[in-house]
């Protein structure tokens, strides 16, 4: 019963998938249990630490720790690469815990420079643990898990912040003050547990197997030693990793100055010993539990909400607020120092955590594995080193008095930078995750387009069937691409049967001569160009013309099929004839020949010519399957000026279906600005079939020119009838499930996929059309770190309302939470919210 | 310089032809001239022997379609022997192999007149 009321609770904060639930609640504990004993150290450390050298030496305890990190950075690193994850976690924690046992003993002792060492100690203790348990959390989420999750396993840091802290609070005033390092060190021995709970759960394919695959690539062995100049070019080779080090440098040099801010003012308020430990405990308890209901409820609404972008200046802005008051107004007293401590320090154990973790997330395990070390340990001590130094420079510039509002102006200053690293390195991560995705697989269609003249290749083909079935017919195809200039030594040889057949340049001696029959061969050769201009000047001759008018009526008397071959003789001859010459009046009857080959030569040359007359003859041919392709070829050939006249039979709904589906392909191949417009508006309201036709017509233009542009409310709109209708089909597939008829099933599925196609070339017209391919690829067949990237590109780059109608369809989930997004979605699209 | 020397065979007319024919080479008298002259006295085969001839232009072949369509106009036959390759290419190229009777030799284009 106990669980069965804690399930819903938890569903309620966080959304576990399958399998999740279990890993999750052991890294919340994980977290808790390293920073419980953290924040019980913390107060101890500063209290000791102020007791024994006050607020001026602190810049030293900064300086310290900032250079002994350095060496304890390159040592991790080593220990990296020599040891396993598991081995390595564990062995620091037990270390850890001796080393509490040992201050204990030490502060025992009374030596005096036991508080130094202690506040190095201290923060070692921090950074090294705190950067392993995110380095496993990365490990075992991807960017999506993490989004979701990451709330709530972080709110397992604040939580054991604040019992740390409490216990502080409440005991430092007690006899049991002097124990309260080695209740630390066992809070911190349960941690052992967890970690080792988490390894377990991973053998026993708890898991995901993909997961197990992400450790074992990344398990060191083979694995080259990274050392710190490793880590360092790692850094400086990436813009991106630039901007974090820059972030992270920026965000503790605030954080340094406003500590010193605080520590200062608070060495001079509250009284001194185990009541200064008490309120750095209560202090940091209020900070954290303020923290830890931010993280818990806030930080993932958030990060969904606002996306990376925003919510990476929610932490900068407020502390440039409270910044800019204690500056101006109120400083040197204890409640504005306290407001920007709280707020620094529960933001950054919150917000900022998460997102700075999220920002780790698309890089290359191998980057990451070495940038997280210079980034999190050298540039962290780095900053708290500088942080040091400009204090020292600041207190030695100013009285101790006014020296706090200098402070605060050098704080704004910081923060100035700060936002504007955060604005670039967010722009920065949303190209790193669509890197991230591969092209999957390369479009067919594309592929013949870009790898073929599918014209040339017809007419090739053409002339080596006409070889063998009219010498009239294969010496026009001749003359036809000499006409072109695309009879290269290649196609000649192509074309020739017998290698000896291709002999010089001419087109005379690829004239047969069996066939031919005639007498001696003449010495001289026609070059092409004459030939060129013979023909055009013998066409255009009215005698010629005459002639040829009055034999093709001849071979049109008869239609039989014996007759054929010469019918297709005169339907290629008018082709190379110009569009005004009398015997060119006689294509439309060769356009409505009963032989499907008259009719294709005839298409060919009504394409050529580009009679208007001929238009109507060319769109009827549009219903018949057989030589639709041809009349699309030939339309196509018409160019601009035939896309009002395709339109007018796109729009008109008395029209045969078929001419219309075919319409939308033909303006596509046409690819201008205005037949993009006119498709566009089309699409409006179109039924299923034809707009899936105008879809795949204007994602071809998008393709082919990357200038044209199309109207984002039209597209929009459309986008949400696909939505619909892809919500009411996935409501409907339970039913059929339930009813198990397959057939109806299987076609469901299939018009399912059709529609989540329709929509992503439809996002392709108004987003990056690749990083919408790259999507849908990685979302259609892609392993579940390509889902994850692929939504996660998704929601970066797209639009509030397209992304609240995209992603009830496309995310991962299970059936009954689909049918309640659906339903919702289908509700939210029927009021007309998203009416455009 | 276009040469043109009839022939009589039976009721055939042979036009024997030399040199070239060309626009830039008018001769007082033209190939289509002299068919016409032909038909006029009353003769309605004629057959056009290009052995000779070394180069015909867009013109030659107006003026050979002149005397066809001429011929075929006044229920004559006009026929043509040995041509050259390249006029036969040309003749392929505009369909005209398939208006014009063309022979390799004289003997079957006579012939072919019965």
């Amino acid at each position: 019963m106990a669980r069965s009321r804690r399930r819903p609770f938890l569903s309620r904060v966080v959304e576990f998938k399958p399998g999740e639930r279990a890993v999750a609640c052991f890294f919340f504990i994980y977290f808790f249990l390293i920073t419980a004993p953290y924040y019980v150290i913390k107060p101890i450390r500063n209290q000791s630490y102020l007791d024994q050298l006050g607020d001026e030496r602190l810049p030293l305890a900064y300086f310290l720790t900032a250079v002994l990190m350095g060496f304890i950075v390159s040592f991790h690193s080593r220990l990296q690469v020599l040891l396993s994850r598991k081995i390595l976690i564990v062995s620091s924690l037990l270390l850890f815990f001796l080393n509490i046992c040992l201050f204990w003993w030490l502060f025992q002792q009374k030596w005096s420079w036991v508080p130094v060492g202690f506040w190095v100690w201290a923060n070692i203790f921090a950074v090294v643990l705190v950067t392993q348990f995110w380095m496993l959390v990365n490990d075992v989420f991807n960017p999506r898990e993490a989004k979701r999750l990451i709330g709530f396993i972080g709110s397992g840091g604040q939580l054991g912040a604040i019992l740390g802290s409490l216990l502080v609070g409440s005991l430092a005033r007690t006899k049991a003050f002097g124990v309260l390092l080695l209740i630390a060190a066992v809070i911190l021995s349960i941690a052992v547990l967890a970690v080792l709970r988490i390894f377990n759960l991973q053998k026993k394919g708890q898991l995901a197997e993909e997961v197990e695959e992400r450790w074992q690539k990344e398990r060191p062995g083979p694995t080259p030693k990274v050392g710190f100049r490793d880590a360092l070019e790692t850094t400086r080779k990436s813009v991106y990793l630039k901007l974090l080090a820059g972030i992270m440098l920026v965000t503790l040099i605030v954080s340094t100055l406003i500590d010193w801010q605080f520590n200062s003012v608070v060495d001079n308020r509250v009284a001194g010993g185990s009541s200064l430990a008490s309120f750095f405990g209560y202090f940091n308890a209020g900070a954290m539990a303020f923290a830890f209901l931010f993280q818990l409820f806030l930080t993932s609404p958030i990060i969904r909400r606002f996306g990376i972008r925003m919510t990476l200046l929610f932490y900068p802005v407020i502390l440039l607020f409270c910044a800019a008051g204690i500056g101006t107004i109120a400083y040197a007293s204890i409640l504005p120092a306290i407001l920007i401590k709280a707020s620094d320090k529960s933001l950054a154990y919150s917000l900022n955590q998460s997102v700075r973790e999220l920002l780790y997330i698309p890089i290359s395990p191998e980057q990451k594995f070495k940038s997280k070390i210079f980034i999190d340990m050298f540039v962290n001590r780095f900053a708290k080193g500088l942080g040091a130094v400009l204090l020292w420079l600041l207190l030695a510039s100013f009285p101790k008095t006014t020296a706090i509002r200098a402070i605060s102006l050098a704080v704004i200053g910081f923060i100035a930078i700060w936002i504007y690293l955060n604005l670039r390195g967010s722009r920065e991560y949303a190209n790193l995750v669509k890197e991230k995705l591969e092209l999957k697989w390369e479009r067919g269609d594309k592929l013949v387009a870009e790898k073929m003249d599918v014209d040339f290749t017809r007419l090739v083909f053409d002339t080596v069937e006409s070889k063998n079935r009219s010498s009239v017919l294969y010496a026009m195809h001749l003359f036809d691409m000499i006409k072109q200039d695309k009879l290269t030594p290649e196609v000649k040889k192509l074309i020739s049967y017998k290698e000896d057949e291709v002999r010089v340049s001419s087109l005379g001696t690829l004239i047969e001569q069996a066939e031919i029959g005639l007498g001696p061969a003449s010495q001289d050769e026609l070059s092409e160009d004459v030939l060129k201009k013979e023909v055009a000047e013998i066409m255009a001759l009215d005698v010629y013309q005459e002639v040829v008018k009055s034999h093709i009526e001849k071979t049109l008397e008869d239609r039989s099929e014996a007759s054929t071959i010469a019918r297709m003789e005169a339907a290629k001859a008018i082709g190379l004839m110009d569009s005004r010459a009398p015997a060119a009046e006689k294509l439309a009857d060769l356009l409505e020949d009963d032989s499907v080959e008259v009719s294709r030569y005839a298409m060919e040359s009504a394409g050529r010519l580009k009679r208007k007359e001929d238009i109507p003859s060319l769109i009827s041919k549009l219903k018949n399957p057989v030589l639709r392709e041809d009349a699309s070829n030939a339309l196509v050939r018409f160019g601009p000026i035939i896309t009002g006249t395709l339109t007018d039979y796109l729009a008109d709904q008395t029209e045969d279906p078929e001419v219309r589906r075919a319409v939308p392909g033909i303006l596509a191949r046409i690819g201008t600005q205005e037949a993009a417009d006119f498709l566009s508006w089309e699409l409006g309201g179109a039924e299923s079939e034809l707009a899936a036709a105008i879809i795949d017509a204007l994602e071809k233009i998008r393709t082919e020119d990357p200038h044209v542009r199309f109207s984002p409310s039209m597209i929009k709109a459309r986008i949400f009838t696909e939505v619909k209708s892809l919500c009411q089909n996935l409501l409907g597939a339970p039913e059929q499930e339930a009813r198990r008829e397959k057939k109806d099933a299987d076609s469901e599925e299939k018009r399912r996929a059709e529609l989540t196609w329709n929509i992503f070339k439809l996002l392709g017209l108004i987003y990056p059309q690749q990083d919408m391919v790259k999507a849908y690829q990685n979302l259609k067949t892609g392993t579940k770190d390509s889902v994850a990237y692929a939504l996660e590109l998704l929601d970066n780059v797209l639009e509030k309302d397209i992304r609240e109608a995209i992603f009830p369809v496309v995310e991962d989930v299970p059936t009954e939470e689909r049918v309640r997004r659906c339903r919702a979605l289908l509700d939210s699209l029927s009021g007309g919210k998203r009416r455009e | 310089m276009m040469k043109i020397q009839p022939r009589f065979k039976n009721d055939i007319v042979i036009f024997d032809i030399e040199g070239e024919i060309k626009r830039s080479d008018i001769t007082d008298v033209t190939l289509h001239q002299l068919v016409k002259e032909q038909l006029d006295s009353g003769r309605r085969k004629i057959l056009l022997n290009f052995d000779r001839v070394e180069f015909i232009d867009s013109f030659g072949v107006g003026e050979i379609l002149a005397s066809y369509i001429s011929t075929h106009n006044l229920g004559g036959k006009l026929k043509l022997v040995r041509i050259s390759k390249k006029l036969y290419l040309i003749f392929q190229v505009t369909m005209l192999t398939k208006v014009l009777d063309i022979f390799e030799d004289e003997e079957a284009a006579m012939k072919s007149f019965f």
